[in-house]
């Protein structure tokens, strides 16, 4: 019997060491340590430091500029970026209007590897001035042209040697440059507007198939394709012609310019200017002093020594550095984790409200325990629930298959919320049976007693006959769930080190049993007079006392007057967020009834479905799994969001974004 | 006064005001939804929450009716008669309110996360405890039909 006693302490002491403490082998995988350095590197240096931490994307620097009592007697927010930044505005909008005149999409070509320098960016700036002004950009112009008329040759599919014979209108070889362009504008709008470039197969096809041989139905589509064909055999001659004459131009033009290569140092230049610009933008959030830059930033754990190291390299050793745990009160940015896909819909319900602070603890999967509980509560049906299950089986195969990925909006919705869809459905069911209805309270089933609690009788009783046994239910259920939020507010207390305030969660899950005791005790709240009489001792130690701890341990925590407050507050919660889950009744009755009224009017009786009660009953359970469906989610959604988060879940965590120059 | 009349009384009041004060609010918060969906669509997942519970307001309406339905045949002197109107006004009451702060704080909801959406989690607490005013309104409802 001791050993006994003894194992089980020793295992809850590990269990909850292992919550508390971070360093424990079994540590909890939600608990990522972020370092935040703090760098003071020589002025010259640091765009070589921003631009390699930059490179690796592995730290986001921490904007100085909004706790000014940090530095503000000694050094100055780092002034000139401004200038840079305008300079390479002017210089982007440069190359962009190259790009325009040179007709090419960089975003089409991929971005061009570049090399990490050391220099300032004043010098990296007057270097890419430098390479822009001597790229002969109006040189290049004919060799553009000429590489796009045949990416149009190219995208119909055209054959410039069915031409050849045909062309006879080789005469324009003086034509200038401007007429040709002007008229590559005018192909281009028209094959646009008439779809041409789907159809080079087609067009193929038939042109390669003798007519007669159609049948009704394919000469009228071949008659149709006519005037693509026509315009095709034009463009084609077109743009040959056009082909020849560019190239007899460029063979007139003695100096050799490669086109390619002038393309490729456009898109180098061009991601240099974009990267240097973020680098000079971000460096507005460092302060200085006069010959020195100063910069805090977060860094995740693991990638500390890298982000050292690059610092040191960057800098040539001309850096100090210092790196600390942050405080346990300030808010540090969280890694965000991926979610695994059977909770992938929990974890976006979350995330709507907000993430977790750092160190707290991630709800999510306490969250998709309860959240299809409640739900099953106020939706309770075995044969709904089962039309839930099989949806969400559905929904999940078609994603996983990954079919319907181009579908609307709601189509996406409902594919994410799958898996979310079969632990409802299951839930449904489960208090279906408990509450004995099937599409309704049809009498098929027979309601199944659980357990019986005092005056909490769980299961065994129909809702709608008995509203009274299920809303004392549903204030059960309330107080359970709002003691587990109020357990995970006493851990995330303890992991925080506010031993202080601690126990307060603990007192008031004293309060809510002891007032849920009070109340079922002296039977009901009608009788409240009797708490005062007889039962004032009982009241003084159930609901007294734990008040009169709350505020004794916020008053030395916190001050008296937040204490008074806090106090307050309590009571106040404590009534009304508990009486908010009788919705959990009052939903519940009302899907009950709404399903009732359709078995009235099918005429159903005893459990026996008379066979033209189907249609109206199908009828009912659309409307009702629409319409309640969305009622019952949203209600259950803000039971979770304001009753249940208001006690633990902060919803202040900030997500951490590393600086990325490219 | 006929006992039947009066309680036929509570039942129409019990249904029709709650559904007036949800289309009120659902037209006030639906319009703001609908002006925001052009700017920030991504939000509107978020935000339907405001037209949802407007909307849950007729549904308390229509379960006091619900109940005051099935008790019609009960009610045969005054005294229960009188519950049963004094019901369907307490429900009337709760909902109008509700409705009235749900309106109010679900367009300022909407406006507010649309500029800055990480006020969302603070500025929802007022649609939501709007919309629990409706809930003591219920309960309180449902105990004086239970007396019936």
């Amino acid at each position: 019997m001791f050993r006994d006693i003894k194992d089980y302490l020793l295992v809850t002491s590990y269990i909850l060491k292992c919550i508390i403490k971070k360093d424990l082998p079994h540590e909890d995988d939600d608990m990522v340590e972020m370092q935040k350095l703090k760098v003071l590197v020589y002025e010259d240096y640091i765009d070589a430091v921003v631009r390699s931490l930059g490179h690796a994307g592995i730290v986001q620097f921490i904007d100085m500029r909004e706790k000014p009592e940090d530095w503000e007697e000694v050094l100055v927010p780092h002034k000139g970026s401004n200038e840079t930044i305008a300079k390479y505005s002017g210089l982007l909008s440069k190359i962009e209007a190259a790009f325009e005149t040179l007709h090419i999409k960089p975003e089409d070509f991929p971005t061009p590897e570049i090399p990490i320098t050391k220099e300032p960016t004043q010098k990296v700036l007057a270097a890419v001035e430098q390479k822009l002004a001597e790229l002969p950009i109006e040189e290049a112009k004919i060799y553009a042209l000429a590489s796009r008329i045949d990416q149009i040759i190219d995208d119909l599919g055209i054959k410039p040697e069915q031409f050849d014979k045909e062309n006879k209108l080789a005469q324009s070889e003086e034509m200038e440059l401007e007429h040709i362009e002007f008229e590559l504008i005018e192909i281009d709008k028209t094959i646009e507007t008439t779809g041409l470039s789907n159809h080079p197969v087609l067009v193929e096809r038939i042109l390669a198939k003798h007519f007669d041989d159609l049948d009704e139905i394919g000469k009228k589509f071949a008659e149709l394709s006519k005037f693509v064909i026509d315009s095709e055999r034009y463009f084609g001659k077109r743009l040959v012609t056009l082909k020849k004459t560019v190239e007899s131009i460029i063979g007139t033009i003695k100096t050799g310019i490669n086109f390619e290569e002038i393309r490729e140092d456009l898109l180098t230049l061009w991601t240099i200017a974009k990267e240097e610009k973020r680098i000079a933008e971000e460096k507005g959030k460092f302060v200085r002093s006069s010959k020195t830059v100063f910069f805090e930033a977060w860094v995740p754990e693991s990638l500390e020594k890298e982000a050292v190291e690059r610092i040191k390299n960057a800098s040539d050793g001309n850096f100090i550095i210092s790196d600390e745990f942050p405080d346990l009160d300030e808010n540090v940015p969280i890694l965000i984790k991926e979610c695994p896909s059977y909770l992938q819909a929990f974890g976006k319900l979350e995330c709507a409200y907000g993430r977790p602070s750092s160190g707290d603890i991630d709800p999510l999967r306490i969250f998709a325990i309860t959240f299809p509980i409640l739900f099953g509560i106020m939706f309770a049906d075995v044969g709904q629930g089962a039309i839930f299950v099989i949806a969400g089986v559905i929904f999940t195969l078609l994603r996983r298959k990954g079919k319907l990925a181009k579908g609307g909006d709601i189509i996406q919705y409902l594919l994410i919320s799958g898996e979310m869809l079969i632990y409802i459905g299951f839930s449904a069911i489960f208090f279906g049976f408990i509450f004995g209805e099937f599409f309704g309270p049809s009498g098929v089933l027979h309601p199944i007693t659980l357990a019986q609690i005092g005056p909490f009788q769980i299961g065994g009783f129909e809702p709608t006959q008995e509203p009274m046994k299920m809303l004392k239910f549903a204030i059960l259920v309330g107080a359970i769930h709002i003691t587990i939020g109020l357990i995970l507010r006493f851990l995330n207390e303890l992991r925080h080190k506010h031993y202080k305030l601690a126990p307060i969660p603990i007192c008031w899950i004293w309060l809510i049993f002891g007032s849920l005791f009070m109340w079922a005790y002296w039977g009901g709240i009608s009788n409240i007079s009797l708490w005062f009489a007889e039962g004032s001792l009982m009241l003084g130690g159930l609901i007294i006392l734990p008040l009169m701890l709350i505020f004794v341990f916020v008053a030395v925590a916190e001050g008296f007057m937040v204490g008074v407050g806090f106090t307050v507050e309590v009571f106040a919660e404590t009534l009304s967020h508990t009486m908010s889950y009788s919705r959990l009744m009052a939903l519940g009755l009302i899907h009950s009834a709404m399903n009732y009224l359709f078995l009235v009017l099918g005429g159903v009786e005893h459990g026996v479905f008379p066979l033209q009660s189907i249609p109206l009953i199908a009828i009912g359970t659309i409307l009702v799994l629409i319409i309640e469906g969305l009622v019952v989610f949203v209600h259950t959604l803000r039971l979770h969001w304001v009753e249940w988060f208001s006690t633990f879940h902060s919803g202040e965590g900030i997500p951490f974004k590393p600086f990325e120059s490219t | 006064m006929d006992p039947s009349l009066v309680s036929l009384i509570g039942l129409a009041i019990s249904i029709g005001i709650p559904i007036l004060s949800a289309a009120v609010t659902i037209i006030i918060c639906g319009t703001a939804l609908a002006g925001i969906g052009t700017e920030k669509p991504e939000l509107l997942s978020r935000l339907i929450i405001t037209v949802v519970l407007g909307e849950a307001l007729a549904i308390y309406g229509l379960l006091i009716a619900f109940m005051l339905l099935g008790k019609l045949p009960d009610i045969t002197t005054m005294e229960s008669a009188n519950k049963a109107l004094i019901s369907g006004i307490i429900i009337s009451v709760a909902t109008v309110s509700a409705g009235a702060g749900i309106s109010y704080s679900g367009s300022s909801l909407i406006a507010a996360t649309a500029e800055r959406p990480e006020t969302f989690s603070s500025n929802v607490i007022g649609v939501v405890l709007s919309e629990a005013l409706a809930i003591y309104g219920l309960l309180i409802s449902f105990m004086v039909i239970g007396q019936i």
